[in-house]
């Protein structure tokens, strides 16, 4: 019994705590978690033992808040994180009319059907199918990446050559964009290449390697895009209930869980590529759907990710927080598996009620200062978050990603395909040629 | 079908193939990255490559900054009095308004054969993701007439409606009545939807391996990527607009069975879900020694069969008092705007 209240408190703790956090703009779970788990190990190094049912739950209750909290900054400050990416534009479509609040509590509302999903209906069954599919699959990871890679580039939809005579002069319009799309996508496998070959960031922040590369191509650009271009955000209202019915919310289930489940049990699959692909399965182009479909894969991709860990009989490490996790702790009996399905329930409840909240808390910033301002204080927040964890290296790596990241603004291409930063290396390497490659960039 | 049904589908037909699960394994994608883009390839030629040499006789281009539906009508009626007086194929290019870096105004072309006019109205400004910008519905309430000297007739039902990137072509075919039938999207499926075009692919593939040395490679893909490009063709071919199946040799589309229009979200998603069931069973066939055995049968039963009835129960139990209807598309329509939507 005694268990049952450590957790329930570590869970509660976790989760209240981070809400903080998860409402600040371009600081990822994992950065935190990062910093937790170097915590956890220098306390046992001073033999002071942290047990499992203290930080486990209080992980689970950080990653579930920053899955749903989140919400809050992608949206209405404008900082995505890549998984976020899609819900942003509409999202912020939403807040340029003055219905901030509601883009952002559609949203949440998916995330709360992605826990249900989860717990209600994932849970249960993923003990017995998916160690089924992981004997079939384990070989072929490799080749699915190179498909959605495939699929991605070949899927781009060119943007100009829209008026005038037809010929080579069109044609090069038209195609402006998609070769910016394709440069984008090899620029930043090339620096992904030098990441995870010959990174600049120190050993001992090792864990945060990826994250100024990612913080550059993602969120500074959106940062920079608004302060540059931003109109001002019109007079936002809040409301009592959301235009969505059950129907609404079972497709937004259908396709958002697709999408994230798709993300969390792949290797490197995002939730910006799970929601990309089952947005094309699922042709649905209702833009509740759409928003609130990205709420519910966004919380399938992270927090499945991480239960899929605990999963007896597959045990699968995918996404950062389980792999930090496996360095603390070998989740080895059911028991584990049903304190995270527990423990992403109670997160889940109470992060739903704080969004609201802190919603209002945010629109009331907003409505207070100018947009850019608020942008400004945003990029400033994410240059001294990537500066404390990495140092000016970190800083150097951001900017790089900020100027790749900025293609896909400038040119209208794809933003999505800046994640050839990790989607090429990965795949290279896990066809076996990824050394080679390596060894032609002189970074072996 | 989307495009992300046909390549889903090319990577199943890919995945019956035993080299490309043996390749695979030794760490070689190739025809599994063969089988997905030649399932996609035949809409990629047609909207990536083939629409932008396509030539025309009438291009309407409104002026963004003096938007006037009745110049619209004009040269819509422009194009089929040039039809008329040459007695020939027109070729009618609707270009799309764009009034911002994320706003297009939307306007709608349609032909009114009783009074033997055209009508030009305006919708409202869109934003890129094709959502109406509160407020701007009824800015221009007037409607753009301009009389037709012979029919139109639209053969099926394709929306003329303008919105956001390119906007469509419209074939003017005359009739022996002296009237037109307007064909939706000409250059599509005229010569790149053909069982002959993957053949001829896969010989160019087949080609460049030998030049390597690599003649069973070579062959292997040669087979890949014509039945992977024919189940393209085969599965537009249950919808309406059909395809040229063996151009040079044929000259016309061959009209497709009618079981469903491309745009169907079911038939789409069920041709994308049935695709990554077969190649799970074709990966699990092809395990030495498999910890788990199951039949087909009870995989389709258990991935398929079961969630879809839950799926669709619950469905039917939220949405039985509104009565639901789904509005059909036509499948130029939606192959077109479904090529522009979801560019994230």
């Amino acid at each position: 019994m005694a268990s049952f209240w450590i957790v329930l408190l570590s869970v509660t703790a976790g989760t209240l705590v981070y809400s903080v956090f998860s409402c600040l703009p371009g600081l990822h779970v994992y950065n935190v978690m990062g910093l937790l788990v170097l915590a956890i190990l220098g306390l046992e190094a001073k033999g002071i033992a942290v047990p499992p049912e203290v930080f486990i739950p209080m992980m689970t209750g950080m990653i579930v808040n920053w899955s749903m909290v989140n919400t809050i900054p992608s949206v209405l400050l404008g900082t995505p994180d890549e998984s976020a990416l899609f819900t942003v534009l509409p999202g912020q479509k939403y807040l340029m009319v003055g219905r901030g609040y509601e883009g952002t509590m559609i949203t949440a509302v998916g995330s709360l059907a992605g826990a249900f999903f989860l717990v209600c209906v994932v849970a249960p069954f993923a003990p017995k199918y998916l160690p089924v599919s992981q004997e079939a699959l384990k070989g072929h990871m490799h080749w699915v990446l190179w498909i959605i890679i495939t699929f991605i580039l070949m899927s781009e939809w060119p943007k100009g050559g829209n008026r005038g005579r037809a010929g080579w002069a069109k044609f090069w319009d038209a195609w402006g964009s998609l070769l910016a799309g394709v440069c984008t996508f090899v620029l930043a496998g090339l620096m992904g290449f030098i990441l995870l070959n010959r990174s600049p960031v120190s050993h001992e922040v090792a864990f945060q390697n990826i994250m100024p590369a990612f913080v550059g191509l993602f969120a500074v650009p959106w940062c920079l895009l608004n302060i540059i271009s931003a109109a001002d955000v019109p007079p936002q209202r809040t409301t009592d209930s959301l235009d969505i019915d059950g129907d609404i919310i079972l497709r937004s289930v259908w396709s958002g869980g697709l999408g994230g489940g798709f993300a969390a049990y792949m290797p490197i699959v995002t939730g910006g590529v799970g929601g990309l692909l089952a947005g094309h399965a699922c042709a649905q182009r209702e833009e509740r759907i759409f928003v609130m479909g990205q709420g519910v894969s966004k919380f399938v991709y992270y927090v499945g990710a991480f239960m899929f860990l605990f999963v007896p009989g597959l045990n699968l490490s995918r996404g950062g927080g389980a792999w930090m996790v496996k360095t603390l702790y070998t989740p080895a009996s059911t028991a584990d598996y049903l304190m995270i399905v527990g423990s992403i329930a109670v997160s889940a409840a109470l992060s739903f009620l704080m969004i609201s909240p802190l919603a209002k808390l945010t629109l009331r910033l907003i409505d207070k200062f100018n947009y850019r301002h608020v942008s400004s204080v945003a990029l400033a927040i994410i240059v001294v978050m990537v500066f404390a964890m990495t140092g000016w290296v970190g800083l150097f790596i951001a900017a790089v990603g900020t100027g790749v990241g900025l293609l896909p603004v400038l040119f209208g291409s794809r933003r999505l395909n800046c994640l050839g930063i990790l989607l090429l290396p990965i795949a290279c390497n896990m066809s076996g040629f990824g050394e080679t490659i390596a060894g032609w960039l002189g970074l072996n | 079908m989307k495009g992300f049904s046909h390549f889903m589908s090319g990577v199943a037909v890919a995945s019956f193939c035993p080299w490309s699960i043996e390749q695979a394994l030794h760490g070689n994608p190739i025809f599994f990255i063969l089988g997905g883009a030649c399932g996609i390839l035949p809409d990629t030629l047609d909207f990536k490559f083939y629409r932008f040499f396509y030539d025309h006789d009438v291009y309407v281009e409104p002026d963004p900054a003096n938007l006037d539906p009745q110049a619209i009508a004009d040269e819509v009626a422009r194009a089929v009095k040039m039809g008329v007086d040459e007695h020939r194929y027109i070729r009618l290019k609707l270009s799309s308004i764009r009034l911002g870096a994320d706003f297009w105004q939307q306007y709608q072309v349609e032909f009114d054969n009783e009074n033997m006019e055209v009508l030009v109205r305006f919708g409202p400004v869109t934003n890129t993701g094709q959502v109406p910008v509160p407020g701007t519905q009824h800015r221009y309430p007037q409607i753009g007439r301009a009389k037709l000297p012979a029919k139109v007739i639209q053969t099926y039902d394709a929306k003329l409606k303008v919105d956001i990137f390119d906007g469509p072509t419209i074939g003017l075919a005359p009739r022996n009545d002296g009237d037109f039938d307007l064909e939706f999207l000409p250059w599509h499926r005229e010569w790149s939807h053909a069982l002959t075009i993957g053949f001829f692919l896969g010989l160019l593939w087949l080609g460049a391996c030998s030049l390597f040395g690599h003649w069973l490679i070579g062959l292997q893909g040669l087979l890949l990527m014509t039945c992977c490009y024919a189940i393209h063709i085969i599965e537009d071919q249950l919808g309406h607009m059909g395809s040229n199946l063996f151009y040079p040799f044929t000259k016309n589309r061959t009209p497709g069975l009618h079981w469903m229009h491309s745009g169907d979200g079911l038939a789409n998603f069920m041709a994308v879900w049935i695709s990554c069931l077969l190649i799970f069973w074709n990966l699990h066939r092809a395990l030495p020694n498999p910890v788990y055995e199951f039949s087909l049968a009870k995989l389709f039963l258990v991935a398929l069969v079961v969630p879809g009835l839950l799926f669709w129960g619950l469905r039917w139990l939220l949405t039985r008092k509104d009565g639901l209807e789904v509005e059909a598309g036509d499948d130029a329509d939606d192959e077109w705007n479904d090529m522009k939507a979801g560019q994230g």
